[in-house]
């Protein structure tokens, strides 16, 4: 290419009034092994590719290539935002509810397409602003149909001439190499198979990337809109301009129900309500292992203070002071009790001066206090009662 | 060229044309069509004897798939004649000849008068205690039912001879059969189900419509150039016919899925009944080939610019948008007459498959041999 003198005339062109005329003159130039080079007209010709000898374009693979790209990330950032990142049911559908994900995915599929391509045209064809066109002949932007050509070695220029103007061409012309040099132009360079599996790769990566997405943002502090993860709304314990109490959490209304699927307990204080969830309750839990060790330390923290270690009040704190006499838990009166009545007395109190514990403990803790004071009767029964002991009053009652 | 190429032998007598002539071609098909009819008269008799509802909705699906072809041609002249197209006349031949069909449609709606009351559940005396159906008794009524099918019909047929041989009111025809087109789905196959309603229904409709009648004229032109009728067709104009099938395929299925995302996502019982057959029973493997042969398939073959213009690809994708349609149609209509049972393919199938080949032959093609008149000088194409 280096040895090429770019100012000797072994080019030429010509220009015709009809788009009939020049699709004619560049077949019989082909046919009489002339280069053309390229042909320039005001508006498309239909058939001058062929005439041309050109191959078939190649865009079509970038359109795509882009297409799919546009579809992976449609579909990708749905599916992830929808079914991975903030799952949330809409409408009773599926999280990947592919009918609704159709009109994106179509419009960014078509969108990616077409910007795509004009981008990739625009790309290979070296278009960009001061783009160097060829300045051949004024009229190829207004009425003229142009072509270029290289003239065969050892043709005659005036017998092209002739032949030319034979053809119908109004003007020939002979012309330098750079007067038809082009910015280079990836166009011009051979498709490989490579390249086209190569354009697939964005399409790839986008798919590839979306589970590096699924993320928690607050973790990772890495957020660009922190507003969005703060709650602008008031806090339970801000304090409160006009809320009663000045406080924005409010107590429940009476017969507030808790939300963690707890039913209320259908009892009230009373000796006559104990008798009745005597009668009526039955421990919902099975005396398992489980159970016997959570029973046992519930126990120990908030009943043996008064009740004593084992239940028989010899480790009763109160009971060392002298202060109250608690019931003995295993004294054959609360042994006959039935479960219920002994969970009525640890929700809602004795009759004498024990405090119900229902707004302390659980309400499955205190049935699992019930199961661990069964046990220790279990213990505390084989024993005979020593006889030094002091016998159980009539004021040890529950 | 290959040197292998270069020596072959012809194998066939070089005396005779590669291609039969027009003429030749449509006098075989003449007694094939007489035939066909003959058959698919006698077919949709014996269904009409042993399944009279089954047979009756073939005949609708027959007669409105013949009036979905005469309309498909007289809309694709009506929009070539209003933008002042001149490209189309050299290569698309059929349109012209198309709406030879409209009258023999309009008769079949016509006998559907005999059987309206085993498809139609506002024909019968039940349909006054149905409060569905009560209401509606003012617009679904033999009398004005039938009325409207003669006017339809009428203006149709009136409007459409203007437009194929004097090639005027063209716009007045587009604005008749917006309105006509749209309440004839309504009336003929959307009443089938009184409780369902869709109002795109009428463009689903229209979409398949005009994709059926792009496949007709493109085969139209295929066998045209291949008796060597019309020597300016070449690659580019095969893309073109490619490309506007490619495009109505895919207009098609979106309409489709602007019809099914509405009822899918509304959730409404009376919507989604028939969605649900569909989506559930034996007519499951139907609807899915449905989307495959009308959108599935041309959309895969037709995407490379290397099969539009390859006129055999262009052929076989033309009769799968054919069946395809034929399909749409006979889901549209077959399950909310057979009321939810599993397809059945029978007599009646078969005859009125065979009466739209038989019919459309015998109305289309003198008009077509006239439109293609070999002596008549074909202007080339640009």
């Amino acid at each position: 290419m280096g040895s090429i003198d770019r100012m000797a005339p072994t080019r030429f062109r010509a220009s015709f009034a009809e788009p009939g005329l020049l699709l004619e003159a560049v077949k019989r130039l082909k046919a009489d092994g002339y280069h053309v080079i390229d042909t320039y007209t005001p508006f498309p010709v239909h058939g001058m590719d062929e005439a041309m000898g050109l191959k078939p374009s190649r865009l079509p693979r970038a359109c795509l290539a882009f297409g799919l790209l546009g579809l992976a990330i449609a579909l990708g950032v749905q599916i992830w935002t929808s079914a991975y990142d903030y799952p949330l049911i809409v409408g009773g559908k599926p999280l990947v509810a592919l009918p609704a994900f159709v009109p994106v995915s179509f419009e960014l599929t078509v969108l990616m397409a077409g910007l795509g391509v004009v981008a990739t045209l625009f790309v290979v064809s070296g278009m960009r602003p001061k783009f160097k066109v060829p300045d051949l002949h004024p009229g190829v932007n207004d009425d003229r149909f142009v072509v270029a050509a290289e003239i065969r070695a050892g043709a005659s220029y005036a017998e092209l001439q002739a032949m030319l103007a034979g053809l119908g061409a109004l003007d020939t012309e002979l012309l330098t190499v750079d007067r038809l040099e082009k910015d280079s132009s990836l166009l011009d360079r051979e498709a490989t198979p490579l390249a086209f599996i190569l354009s697939f790769i964005p399409a790839v990566l986008v798919l590839m990337a979306l589970p590096l997405l699924n993320r928690d943002y607050l973790q990772r502090n890495i957020t660009w809109d922190g507003g969005m993860m703060v709650p602008v709304a008031y806090q339970s314990f801000d304090p409160h301009p006009s809320l009663p109490g000045g406080q924005v959490l409010q107590t429940p209304p009476k017969g507030t129900v808790p939300r963690n699927g707890l039913v209320p307990l259908p009892y009230g204080p009373g000796q006559a309500e104990a008798e009745r969830a005597g009668r009526e309750l039955k421990n919902p839990l099975l005396p398992t292992q489980d159970h016997f060790s959570r029973g046992k330390l519930v126990y120990e923290r908030s009943c043996a203070a008064c009740h004593g270690k084992d239940g028989d009040n010899n480790s009763s704190v109160i009971v060392a002071k002298g202060l109250l006499a608690p019931a003995v838990l295993v004294a054959p009166v609360v042994k006959n009790m039935p479960d219920g009545r002994i969970f009525h007395v640890a929700t809602f109190g004795g009759p004498q001066k024990m405090k119900g514990l229902g707004d302390l403990i659980s309400r499955e803790d205190r049935w699992k206090v019930v199961l661990y004071i069964r046990e220790l009767q279990k213990a505390a029964a084989p024993k005979p009662l020593p006889a030094s002991a002091p016998a159980p009053g009539p004021g040890v009652q529950p | 060229m290959k040197s292998s190429q270069m020596f072959t032998v012809p194998s066939r007598d070089l005396t005779k044309p590669l291609y039969p002539t027009l003429a030749e071609i449509g006098e075989k098909f003449r007694v094939a069509a007489w035939t066909l009819s003959g058959l698919g008269v006698l077919m949709l008799a014996i269904g009409l004897a042993t399944n009279p509802a089954h047979a009756w909705a073939n005949v609708l699906t027959t007669a409105f798939n013949l009036a979905c072809v005469g309309l498909g041609g007289l809309f694709l002249l009506a929009i070539q004649s209003t933008t002042g197209a001149r490209w189309s006349d050299p290569i698309l031949k059929a349109h012209r000849a198309m709406p030879a069909l409209l009258p023999i449609a309009g008769l079949m709606m016509l006998t559907l008068w005999l059987g309206a009351d085993h498809i139609y559940p506002w024909a019968g005396p039940e349909a006054h205690a149905d409060h569905v159906l009560k209401g509606r008794l003012i617009w679904l009524n033999r009398p004005f039912f039938f009325g409207r099918i003669l006017l339809f019909f009428g203006l149709w047929i009136l409007l459409g001879r203007r437009l194929v041989e004097r090639g005027k009111g063209s716009a007045v025809f587009i604005l008749v059969f917006g309105v006509t087109f749209v309440l004839a789905n309504f009336d003929w196959i959307m009443s089938l189900e009184p409780a369902w309603n869709s109002t795109i229904f009428a463009i689903y409709g229209f979409s398949g419509m005009f994709l059926q009648g792009i496949a007709i004229v493109t085969i139209s032109a295929i066998v045209l150039r291949r008796v060597g009728l019309l020597p300016a067709i070449s690659k580019a104009q095969n893309h073109d016919l490619g490309k506007l099938l490619f495009a109505f395929s895919c207009f098609w299925a979106y309409i489709w899925l602007s019809q099914f995302l509405l009822i899918w996502y509304a959730n409404i019982p009376e919507e989604t009944a028939p969605i649900r057959l569909m989506l559930h029973s034996s007519w499951t493997p139907l609807f899915y080939l449905n989307l495959v042969l009308n959108f599935g398939l041309p959309f895969v073959m037709l995407l490379q610019r290397k099969a539009k213009t390859n006129e055999s690809v262009l052929m076989v994708a033309c009769f799968i948008v054919l069946t395809g349609h034929w399909l749409d149609l006979y889901l549209m209509v077959l399950p909310p007459v057979l009321k939810g049972a599993a397809p059945a393919f029978g007599a009646s199938e078969a005859g009125g498959i065979l009466l739209q080949f038989g019919l459309g032959h015998m109305a289309c093609w003198p008009v077509f041999m006239k439109n293609v008149d070999p002596a008549q000088e074909l202007p080339q194409g640009g």
